[in-house]
């Protein structure tokens, strides 16, 4: 039964071959050959799902003797699953939404590559499988952006992603080969045994070579799900086809958390990595959000709210919530597939009527109508601080009591605390008639939310850690010096309130008067809608590495 | 002094700069593409020969030699719009690194195949740089735009050729240059980095050709497309390097 890992990636292979070959003689119709797969594809990623359900562990197929090993196991099949369910969406959308296109055949070919790369990626039980399956990702997706042969810019952007994509595969390259010449296997369950058992037997450069390669590995990662600074790739991308943006938003952009849990047992061995992810995924998740927020185009906004879910789910790797970041993902994968599949529809729809109903929430922000009716704010400020800690609290402690012995739940916790506070807070600040009406429903809504977060989150621990003691280490190795972490949440806590206040303030006073924090404020707002001048920058060393060849190749006389 | 000979020597065929320089002097006066193939195909052979004739130790200066020449080159191609050029810079980049496995006693037949890994898409793309030549008189990139629509059957041959050059999986290159990183990694870590590096320059200069040819709207001009025959030729040649690189991942282990 276990086989059935090896049939799921050989699917959408054969019906790209299909569709190829039908192609001349069926024309368009041929297509459905590729949605049939798909389909096909889903079910039995389905099945596998439902295997790894009722056979708990890790079982690994091989395709040839001992190479091209496939691991069905509860991370490669909920991932599977996940990528054949998009993948179909996507297939069934784009056959009609790419009629009119040229090279309409072409298009669902690569889909299906796409999806049989990425099944063999999160399958992939050796080093050399997963470097193939992780290369061609990158490769299939720079035609599929740049499947407008005639848009010049968008074959652009898809270099752009291309040359960053390779620049996270080389670190992973280096990575596998440092593991082979120290173990002497390809294959991933031999490894992690080998470093679980002696994690400090192999030094590079004098450094442990867990270290190294974690920190290799979540190179990768970062420039696959577009870390700051390797970011630029992902909101100027939005010239390709809406179902490869979905695509590429629900499940390409992802990879990054995929490859930090396939790695977990190296990077259990790795706190000091653990806490570089953090800082980077936190840093992304900030910036991220700030580019969001001062984007004046929506797709390059989408672009970088993206990039800041992902600073978020890499943030969750960094604390030890390694499931989290994988329910995180998913979640994430489904809630901006739909956008982007859904953005034509609601256009459409848009055009004949706006939809938005005219009650508190339009008034308040397009219409900005000062409030109508408040409550004594400092009820509402007890509210705001005191409700969402009781949620979180109460919903956390049906889980499990000791969970707040743990430096990631709190972590969590806080930044569940601030959410929770910001909402409540935004709907004290709409000023509503009924304001009891919609600080209860802000309030019910903030805790289904948490509950069913929380509760989902914890079968993803089960599920795809069943370990305890396993899952313990994961959580121990992403711990600080208690004195740091104390540190570290009272300052956020302090300039997390020193915002409200400034917010507060502002709202209260109307526009600043003051000249100097007026002319920063500018100041920070021109370099955010500029995006830090990045890709303006990359573009000018693009421009002046091509020179300097030109030039090297004049005195070489072309020779 | 017998050393400097046999380096300069071994260097023309197995390219250290500024011998390389002979190599593409040579190819840019072969117009003949036939002619052109087999320089691709026989010079690193020689290269070979004379190492495994002349029992010659590599010392280990001599990596930091080699990867310099790659680097060099493929840094170069970068700037290349003749097809043929790009060939030449391409072949020299990747011959540069068989130093890597000629160094750590790598047995000779495998580095042959090293070579004849590297060298057999670079003969199809001659093959394909000679078409563009009969069909619009030069093969160089941004003279002519749109060749995905104009010619798709060239274009999808050309896209594929190029990703056997750049060593993408599962193209023998791939799992050549895998294999050389790891036998760096053995002699000297910093000579691996290097290799990735040159890489990474092999995936920009392949997108760069491959965006100054096939992208954009073509012409009113519509050229002939390649004939089927000649389609199932080269999707046979690259059916062939694809199962080669498979049976080759055993080389790895």
């Amino acid at each position: 039964m276990e086989k059935i890992i090896l049939i799921v990636p050989l699917i959408p292979v054969l019906s790209a071959l299909l569709t190829q070959l039908s192609s001349a003689r069926f024309g368009h119709e041929s297509v459905r050959i590729s949605i049939t797969g798909s389909l096909l594809t889903f079910l039995f990623t389905v099945a596998t799902l439902w295997f790894v359900l009722s056979e708990p562990g890790s079982h690994a197929v091989s395709l040839f003797d001992t190479a091209a090993l496939l691991l069905l196991d509860p991370l490669s099949s909920l991932m599977a699953t996940v990528i054949a369910g998009i993948s179909l969406i996507v297939h069934i959308y784009s056959r009609r939404y790419m009629a009119d296109e040229s090279g309409y055949c072409r298009f669902f070919i690569l889909l299906d590559l796409m999806t049989a790369s990425l099944l063999v990626m999160v399958a992939a039980g050796d080093l050399l499988t997963l470097l193939i399956a992780w290369h061609l990702v990158g490769v299939l997706l720079y035609f599929l952006l740049g499947h407008n042969t005639r848009d010049k810019s968008a074959w652009r952007y898809a270099f752009w992603t291309k040359i960053t994509y390779r620049l996270g595969d080389l670190p992973l390259v280096i990575a596998a080969v440092l593991l082979y010449q120290a173990y002497g296997t390809w294959s991933l369950p031999l490894l992690f045994e080998q470093v679980m058992a002696e994690p400090d037997a192999h030094q590079v450069f004098g450094l442990r070579l867990p270290d190294v390669v974690a920190a290799l590995i979540a190179f990768s990662a970062f420039a696959r799900s577009a870390q700051f600074l390797v970011h630029t790739w992902l909101p100027y991308t939005m010239s390709g086809p809406t179902p490869v943006s979905a695509l590429m938003h629900a499940g390409i952009v992802n990879a990054g958390g995929f490859i930090i849990n396939r790695f977990a047992p190296l990077f259990v061995q790795s706190a000091e990595v653990l806490h570089w992810v953090f800082i980077v995924g936190l840093f992304t998740a900030v910036i991220g959000s700030v580019l969001m927020l001062t984007q004046n185009d929506i797709k390059k906004s989408l672009g970088y709210s993206t990039m800041g879910q992902m600073g978020f789910m890499i943030m969750e790797c960094g604390i030890g919530a390694f499931s989290l970041a994988i329910y995180h993902l998913i979640a994430h994968g489904l809630f901006k597939g739909t956008m982007f599949l859904g953005a034509g529809s609601v256009i459409n729809s848009a055009r004949k009527n706006d939809g938005v109903p005219k009650e508190d929430l339009y008034t308040f922000i397009v219409e900005r109508k000062p409030a109508r009716q408040r409550l004594p704010w400092l009820t509402m400020a007890a509210v705001t601080l005191v409700v969402p800690v009781f949620i979180l609290v109460s919903t956390h402690w049906l889980i499990s009591q000791d969970y707040f012995q743990k430096q990631s739940a709190v972590v969590l916790l806080f930044f569940g605390w601030i959410t929770g506070a910001q909402l409540i807070f935004s709907t004290y600040k709409m000023g509503t008639q009924n304001m009891r009406r919609m600080v209860i429903l802000a309030i019910i809504s903030f805790a289904v939310v948490v509950l069913g977060y929380t509760l989902i989150s914890h079968a993803f621990d089960l599920f795809l850690y069943p370990d305890p003691v396993f899952r313990e280490q994961l959580y121990a190795a992403a711990d600080i010096h208690i004195i740091w972490f104390d540190a570290l949440i009272v300052l956020i806590t302090l300039i997390i309130i020193f915002g409200w206040f400034i917010t507060f303030l502002s709202g209260r006073d109307g526009a600043s008067k003051n000249r100097y924090a007026s002319s920063l404020w500018l100041m920070f707002y021109a370099l955010t809608s500029r995006e830090f001048y990045l890709p303006h920058l990359y573009t000018l060393m693009t421009r002046r590495l091509l020179r300097l060849a030109e030039r090297l190749n004049v005195w070489l006389r072309w020779i | 002094m017998t050393e400097l000979a046999f380096i300069l020597l071994t260097g023309l065929f197995l390219p250290l700069f500024p011998v390389s320089m002979g190599f593409n002097w040579l190819l840019g006066r072969t117009g003949n593409s036939w002619l052109r193939a087999l320089l691709l195909l026989l010079w690193p052979q020689i290269g070979l020969l004379l190492i495994t004739n002349l029992e010659f130790q590599v010392p280990g200066w001599l990596l930091s030699l080699a990867l310099a020449t790659s680097v060099l080159y493929a840094f170069r191609v970068l700037a290349i719009r003749d097809v043929g050029q790009w060939c030449g810079f391409l072949a020299t980049s990747s011959w540069a690194m068989l130093w890597i496995p000629v160094h750590a006693d790598i047995p000779m037949f495998h580095v042959q195949l090293y070579a004849l890994g590297f060298s057999m898409p670079l003969i199809l793309m001659t093959f394909l740089g000679s078409v563009l030549e009969q069909r619009f008189g030069a093969a160089c990139t941004g003279l002519y735009d749109g060749l995905a629509e104009s010619i798709p059957r060239f274009s999808t041959i050309l896209v594929l050729v190029v990703l056997a050059i750049i060593a993408t999986p599962l193209f023998p290159s791939f799992f050549i240059m895998t294999a050389m990183i790891l036998q760096a990694m053995s002699a000297m870590p910093a000579i691996a980095v290097g290799v990735a590096g040159v890489w990474l320059l092999w995936s920009w200069a392949g997108a760069w050709l491959l965006q100054g040819l096939i992208i954009g709207i073509p012409g009113e001009e519509r050229p002939a497309d390649l004939q089927s025959g000649a389609v199932w030729g080269y999707v046979s040649i690259l059916g062939l390097l694809i199962a080669a690189g498979i049976i080759g991942t055993r080389l790895l282990s």
